[in-house]
């Protein structure tokens, strides 16, 4: 029993020691940031472009693909479960509350993660490895502004956008799903509209930001948490995505706590 | 700045000179002093102690076998390590005591080439040589294509600038990390092992090259390697055997 709780308080330790660090990686990543000198800013622009390129730009087909698919899906499903109670009225808080407003940051949120996460821990690790980042603090360049503040910068920018592309597609990709169940484009439009307010841009952008952060924040830090060797690098990966992703759920969670 | 109270060198002389934004050091101080340093991790030897003077405009060879400590050497300079006793004194300034940012500041005013090459694999050649002159100066972009494109040529590396790490020979690799080490112009270099894979003659260019600053003064350099071969140590001025701790003079 004794041993129970110990191990216990152990893993509870370890998960607050983590966060700890974590929180300390994030104020040093915004302390950096003031630290930029001109052609540095030219430097991290470059950085942060390519890696817009990579999290968003070459994201954009798989996202809207499944933004399509789902709301497909959901709202097909929806008018035939809603038509059989006279409730098709209530699909609009259906498409928003459940498409627009969770399901779209949560799975925009998830391919990130799962496409740039991976690549972000990989390489920060492979960074460390190679002695990289010990060359970076031997040249006074601060790694957290070469390598972890643009990826921060670039996660945000690129969560927040794909998640407005999710929402665009899901709304489109929905009206197919309502087209295909007999209903006509104006009843479709008026019935999402009487539901989508400007609560819904918001919050599609504050969960770009706390997203697009964790995303970049947790494998980053997983990331450059290696020590050991190579060996150590799948290892990194791992913790990251997993820690991400339980981060991303747990943020979703306030939001509905908080926002709604 | 000013650096902080306890980072002062006690044995330096106290009138300090500018070295970078925020940096000062000491005037008239060794550009790289070890005193009294543990470099095996041996605190129960006070015995086996590592004491160097890297004077002015010196080439300084530490040569010494894998398990002698030759390999601290390097990252003690950098302030990347601290010594575990004694102390490590660069321009005066106990590195090892500078606040994290001070410490980035004044880095830049040293050049250091670490064991392999350090350069970055996803940048090209020319990209691992612009990157201190981007990051560390206020330059402006066209400044800074000037100064790369010097640095190109004085080690010929303009032919082979867009290829990355991995493509360029072992070579052109150290040529291309010891260009970037000189390119803020440092009055000291630190090089670890950068002789490894070289041939007698490349190394020898390398050295001639690392060994003198941009208005043709000698810069301060501290080498370490395993051995040194004769054409090598005719551009040292000494030559130091570290062994088991302790350093040794060596007849050039």
């Amino acid at each position: 029993m004794t041993a129970a709780v110990a191990a216990i308080g152990r893993s509870g330790a370890r998960q607050l020691s983590v966060l700890g660090g974590l929180a300390r990686f994030v104020v040093r990543t915004v302390q950096a940031s003031t630290r930029l000198t001109r052609a540095g800013r030219w430097v991290m622009l470059r950085v942060l472009l390519s890696q817009i390129r990579f999290t968003a730009l070459q994201a954009i087909g798989l996202v809207a693909f499944l933004a399509a698919i789902l709301a497909f899906l959901v709202i097909s499903q929806s008018i035939r479960q809603l038509g059989r109670f006279g409730a098709v009225n209530n699909l609009g808080t259906i498409m928003v509350v459940a498409v627009i407003r969770e399901l779209g940051p949560l799975l925009t949120a998830l391919i990130v993660v799962s496409r740039s996460g991976t690549a972000i821990a990989a390489e920060m690790a492979t960074n460390r490895v190679m002695g990289e980042v010990t060359a970076l603090e031997a040249m006074g360049i601060d790694p957290y502004i070469y390598l972890v503040l643009p990826r921060m910068l670039g996660a945000i920018v690129s969560v927040a956008t794909l998640m407005v592309v999710f929402d665009a597609v899901a709304l489109l990709g929905g009206f197919v799903g309502a087209a295909t169940n007999g209903m006509s484009f104006t009843a479709y439009t008026a019935i999402v509209l009487r539901t989508l307010s400007a609560k819904d841009i918001w919050l599609t952008l504050a969960k770009g930001l706390f997203f697009g952060s964790a995303v970049a924040a947790f494998c980053s830090y997983h990331g450059l948490a290696v020590k050991a060797g190579p060996t150590e690098i799948p290892q990194a990966v791992t913790r990251g995505v997993v820690s991400t992703i339980v981060a991303i759920f747990i943020l979703s969670a306030l939001f509905v706590a908080v926002a709604t | 700045m000013t650096i902080p109270p306890t980072a002062r060198a006690s044995r330096a002389p106290s009138a300090s000179v500018v070295l970078g934004p925020g940096v000062a050091a000491i005037e008239g101080a060794p550009p790289l002093v070890y005193r009294d340093v543990d470099l095996l991790g041996r605190p129960d030897r006070p015995d086996r102690r590592f004491t160097l003077v890297v004077p002015a405009e010196a080439v300084v060879a530490v040569i010494g076998e894998e398990e002698s400590g030759v390999e601290a050497l390097g990252r003690l300079a950098l302030g990347l390590d601290a010594p575990a006793t004694g102390a490590v004194e660069v321009f005066g300034v106990p590195i090892a005591a500078l606040p994290y940012a001070q410490l980035l500041v004044f880095r830049r005013r040293l050049g250091y080439l670490p064991q392999g090459d350090g350069l970055l694999q996803n940048l090209s050649l020319r990209d691992n040589v612009a990157l201190p002159v981007r990051f560390a100066t206020d330059h402006r972009l066209r400044e800074v294509d000037t100064r790369v494109a010097q640095l190109l040529d004085d080690f010929r590396l303009r032919a082979i600038a867009t290829l990355r790490p991995a493509q360029a020979n072992e070579e052109d690799r150290r040529r291309a990390a010891v260009a970037r080490s000189v390119a803020l112009d440092p009055r000291l270099v630190v090089l670890e092992l950068p002789f490894v894979g070289l041939s007698s003659r490349a190394a020898t260019d390398l050295l001639d090259k690392v060994s003198h600053r941009d208005d043709g003064s000698r810069r301060a350099v501290l080498l370490t390697s395993r051995d040194l071969s004769p054409s090598v140590r005719t551009l040292v001025t000494s030559v130091v055997r570290v062994v088991d701790g302790v350093a040794t003079d060596e007849t050039k």
